[in-house]
C-alpha cells in the first residue's frame, strides 16, 4: 500500500506538472490576442505567464540586436529539404553566402528546413532578426520567397533555382526591386555533359542516373544532356533513368543510384551522368569500380567534393551558384540590386586527370558547342512551362 | 467481454483514487518515457557542445511562445491526431495500419483536386465536400489492404507498406501531369491552389481543422465503446477466432475497420491541403502518416492518448527552425528525442522496472493478429 501511496503522489504532482504547462499552451492565444488588440485583459495568472514570455522575448531580441541596426550586414540562408552539407546545391549556395563573411563582413547563419510546411517560418525567423539579405535554396521556396517579398519590402531576398520573373500574383509589370531569382540554364551544362559523353563512348551507349523529374532543374539536366549526346552522335543510344520514388528519398538514395549504374554499365552504356545528389553521387561512386567506363558529376566541380569517383570521373555539367549567390549578395550591399532573374554560368567543369585522355578534338568541339550555346546558334531544345 | 465491462463498472463503482490509480497507470509510461527521452536529449545536446537550456526554451518558445507559435503546434499536431487514430483504431481490431502514409496522400490530393476543379460554391458546402472526398478517398485505399487479408490473407504490414509506394507515384505523377498547375510560367509539380471557398480557416489562434481533429477522436472513442460496432471490433481484435465462434463477420470488420482507419489518415490529408498548403504539392506531406505509428503507440492507442501525443510531437516540429535559429542546434536533434520517447514507450519494460510496476494484461497493446485467416 505504501508503494501506491507513493506512486499516487508521483501521479498528482506529475499531473499538477501538467496541467500547469497546459494551462500555460492553452492561454497563450488569448493572452496575445489581448496584446495586439492593446486591451490587456488577463487574469493575475496568465500576467505572470505572459511576463515570463515578454522577458524571454526581449533577451532574445537584445542578443540579435545586432542584425537590426544599419552598421551590421546579415545574410541569412533557408536550405530546402535537405543537408547544408549536401555536396550539391545547398552547399555551393552556403559557399557563396561565406564568401560574403569574409569578403563583406558579413554576419551569416543558416537554417536546414525539415518540413516543406516551414519555409515559410524559416525566412520569417531571419527575416523577424533584421536580417538584411535573404538567401532561399531551391525551386520549392520559389512561392514562400516571393510572399516573404512581398511583406518585407526593406529585405533582399535571393531565391537560387527559382523562376523570380513574375511575382506571385501572376502580374509581370510588377517585378519585386528586392527579389532576385538566380536560375541557371542546367539544360546548357547538360549538353555539354552529353556532348562529351556522345564523343567519348566506344560502345555507343550512355547513361543518365537521375533524382526526380519532379525537380525542374533535373529534367533540364536530362533533356540537355540527351540532346547534346545526339548533337555529336545522331545514332547513340541512351539509357536514362529517374528515381521513381517521391521527394523524400529521391535524392538521397545512393543504393539505388549505384544499382542503377550497374544495371546501366550491365546494358553495354561506358559513359554514365550522375545528376541527383547523394543518389547521383552513389552512381558515380559505383562506375569508378569498373574499369574503362566513365562518369561524369553535377552541380559542382565533384571532383573536389566526391574523391571516391575519382578513378572514372572525366568531368561535371557544373552550376556556378557559389559565384552567382556572392555576386547578388554584394549587389544587394552596393545598392544595385538586379530584381527578376538572374541568370547564372554554367559550364563544365576541369578534366583534372583526365586532361591527357581526352583527345584534343573533342576539346576542340566542346569549345565550339559552349561558343555555340553562348551565341545561340545551338539550341538545346529544352522549353520549360512551355 | 465482460471482464473489461466490470471491471470498467467496478472502477468507476469504487473510490476516486482508484480511478485516479487507474488513468496513472495508463499515463506513467508514456510520461516517464517523455521525461527519460527528454533528459538523455539534454545529455545528447551537452555532449555535442550545446546548451540544453537554451535548446529546450527555444524550443518552447517556438512551439508555445506566442499566438503564431501555438497555431504552429495545433496546426502541426492536426494530421498526427488523425493519422495516430487512423493507426490506433486498426490496432483496436489487431490490424497494423503502416499505410496512413499512403491513405494521407490520397486524402490529400482528392481534397485539392475538389478544392480546385470545383469554384463558385458557398464555403459552408465547399469545405465538407472536399474534406470528405478526402477522407472517402483515404477510407478506399485503406479498404484495399481490408479485402485482401480478409480474401487472399495477404498480411496488412506488407500489402500497406507496397500501397504506401504505389500512393506516392500515383500522387506524383498526377501533381505533375493531369492535375499540373498550368499558370503561366510554372513548372513546379504541383496542382494549382485550391478555391478560397475550399479554405478551412482558423479561429483566432486555433485552426479549425484542430477541432475538427479533436471531434473525430471523439466520435471514434464513442464508436469503440459505445455501439455494437466498436464491441465487435474490439472482439476481433482481442481473439479473432472467438469473435468468428461468436457470430462476428471477422471478413466484414476487418475490410470495414480498415476503411475507417484510411478515412481518419485521408481526412488528415485532406485538411493539410485545405488548411495549411492550399494545395497539393509532392514533398509536402512526407513522413505525417508514419508519424501515426508513433502518435498511437505514445497515446497508448487509445484515442484521447493520441491527442497529447499528438501536441507533443507537433510542438517539437513546431519549435525545430527557432531552436535551429537561437541555439545553433541541429533539428535533427528532436527526431532524436521523438526515436528516443517511441524507443522507451515500445521497450516499456525498462519504464516499468524503473516505476517498479508490474505489467498486466488489460495495458498490452495487441499490435497485430497472424496472418490473415486461418
Amino acid at each position: 500500500m505504501k508503494k501506491r501511496t507513493a506512486l499516487l503522489t508521483t501521479f498528482l504532482l506529475l499531473l499538477a506538472l501538467l496541467l500547469v504547462a497546459c494551462g500555460g499552451g492553452g492561454e497563450e492565444p488569448a493572452a496575445n490576442e489581448g496584446s495586439t488588440t492593446t486591451t490587456e485583459e488577463t487574469t493575475n495568472e496568465e500576467a505572470t505567464n505572459e511576463e515570463a514570455t515578454n522577458e524571454e522575448t526581449t533577451t532574445e531580441e537584445t542578443g540579435e540586436a545586432d542584425c537590426a541596426s544599419e552598421e551590421v550586414f546579415c545574410v541569412g540562408l533557408v536550405t530546402d529539404v535537405g543537408e547544408i552539407d549536401d555536396k550539391s546545391f545547398n552547399q555551393s549556395a552556403w559557399e557563396g553566402v561565406k564568401r560574403a563573411e569574409a569578403e563583406l563582413g558579413a554576419k551569416i547563419d543558416f537554417i536546414e528546413t525539415k518540413d516543406a510546411k516551414d519555409y515559410a517560418t524559416n525566412i520569417g525567423l531571419f527575416a523577424d532578426n533584421g536580417y538584411d539579405v535573404i538567401v532561399t535554396v531551391g525551386f520549392a521556396l520559389g512561392e514562400a520567397t516571393a510572399e516573404a517579398a512581398a511583406a518585407h519590402p526593406d529585405i533582399f531576398f535571393i531565391g537560387v533555382d527559382q523562376f523570380q520573373a513574375w511575382p506571385f500574383d501572376d502580374d509581370a509589370s510588377n517585378d519585386l526591386p528586392n527579389l532576385a531569382g538566380l536560375i541557371f540554364p542546367e539544360d546548357k551544362a547538360g549538353f555539354l555533359a552529353g556532348a562529351l559523353a556522345g564523343m567519348m563512348t566506344e560502345s555507343n551507349t550512355i547513361a543518365a542516373v537521375l533524382g526526380t523529374d519532379l525537380v525542374p532543374p533535373v529534367v533540364a539536366f536530362k533533356e540537355g544532356y540527351e540532346a547534346g549526346a545526339r548533337f555529336v552522335n545522331p545514332d547513340i543510344n541512351i539509357i536514362s533513368t529517374y528515381h521513381p520514388g517521391g521527394l523524400d528519398v529521391a535524392f538521397t538514395d545512393p543504393e539505388w543510384g549505384a544499382s542503377t549504374a550497374k544495371q546501366a554499365i550491365d546494358q553495354g552504356a561506358d559513359v554514365v551522368f550522375g545528376a541527383g545528389g547523394k543518389t547521383g553521387n552513389g552512381a558515380i561512386i559505383e562506375v569508378a569500380n569498373h574499369e574503362g567506363v566513365y562518369c561524369i558529376g553535377v552541380d559542382t566541380d565533384q571532383w573536389e567534393t566526391v574523391p571516391e569517383a575519382h578513378p572514372c570521373l572525366i568531368s561535371s555539367a557544373m552550376k556556378l551558384i557559389t559565384p552567382g549567390v556572392f555576386d547578388l549578395i554584394s549587389a544587394a550591399k552596393d545598392g544595385n540590386f538586379p530584381a527578376g532573374n538572374f541568370v547564372g554560368e554554367v559550364g563544365l567543369a576541369p578534366f583534372h586527370d583526365f586532361d591527357s585522355v581526352i583527345p584534343q578534338e573533342v576539346k576542340d568541339r566542346l569549345n565550339e558547342i559552349d561558343t555555340g550555346l553562348r551565341d545561340g546558334s545551338i539550341e538545346t531544345g529544352y522549353n520549360p512551362g512551355g | 467481454m465482460t471482464t473489461e465491462q466490470e471491471n470498467l463498472e467496478q472502477t468507476t463503482a469504487s473510490s476516486v483514487g482508484m480511478a485516479l490509480l487507474r488513468v496513472w497507470r495508463g499515463v506513467s509510461v508514456p510520461i516517464t518515457a517523455v521525461l527519460l527521452a527528454v533528459v538523455i536529449g539534454a545529455i545528447i545536446l551537452l555532449v555535442s557542445g550545446a546548451s540544453p537550456v537554451a535548446a529546450y526554451s527555444a524550443l518552447i518558445k517556438g512551439s508555445f511562445g506566442d499566438g503564431d507559435a501555438v497555431a504552429r503546434t495545433l496546426e502541426k499536431a492536426t494530421p498526427l491526431v488523425l493519422s495516430g487514430l487512423a493507426v490506433a483504431f486498426a490496432f483496436k481490431a489487431g490490424l497494423f495500419n503502416i499505410g496512413a502514409q499512403g491513405q494521407l496522400l490520397f486524402g490529400a490530393i482528392i481534397a485539392a483536386a475538389l478544392g480546385f476543379g470545383i469554384e463558385g460554391l458557398p464555403a459552408i458546402i465547399h469545405i465538407p465536400l472536399a474534406l470528405f472526398g478526402g477522407a472517402l478517398a483515404g477510407a478506399l485505399y485503406g479498404a484495399i489492404p481490408g479485402a485482401l487479408k480478409t480474401y487472399t490473407g495477404a498480411h496488412e504490414v506488407i500489402t500497406t507498406i507496397m500501397l504506401n509506394f504505389v500512393a506516392i507515384n500515383i500522387t506524383d505523377f498526377l501533381a505533375n501531369g493531369p492535375w499540373k498547375d498550368t499558370s503561366p510560367g510554372n513548372i513546379v509539380a504541383r496542382t494549382p491552389k485550391i478555391a478560397p471557398s475550399a479554405v478551412i480557416p482558423e479561429i483566432g489562434n486555433v485552426p479549425l481543422g484542430f477541432v475538427l481533429a479533436v471531434l473525430a477522436a471523439v466520435i471514434t472513442w464513442w464508436l469503440l465503446w459505445h455501439t455494437t460496432l466498436g464491441y465487435e471490433i474490439r472482439t476481433v481484435g482481442l481473439n479473432p477466432h472467438a469473435a468468428e465462434y461468436a457470430g462476428i463477420r471477422v471478413a466484414w470488420i476487418t475490410i470495414l475497420t480498415m476503411m475507417l482507419s484510411g478515412l481518419l489518415a485521408g481526412m488528415g490529408g485532406a485538411i493539410e491541403t485545405q488548411g495549411v498548403v492550399g494545395r497539393y504539392q509532392p514533398g509536402f506531406n512526407v513522413g505525417l502518416g508514419f508519424d501515426g505509428i508513433t502518435i498511437a503507440l505514445l497515446g497508448k492507442t487509445h484515442p484521447f492518448g493520441v491527442i497529447p501525443a499528438a501536441l507533443l510531437v507537433g510542438a517539437m516540429k513546431a519549435g525545430a527552425s527557432q531552436m535551429q535559429f537561437d541555439a545553433g542546434v541541429a533539428n535533427e536533434i528532436t527526431d532524436v528525442i521523438q526515436a528516443l520517447i517511441l524507443f522507451f514507450v515500445a521497450a516499456d519494460l525498462i519504464v516499468r522496472w524503473i516505476l517498479r510496476m508490474r505489467e498486466t494484461d488489460e495495458e498490452k497493446i495487441t499490435l497485430s493478429t497472424g496472418w490473415g485467416k486461418q
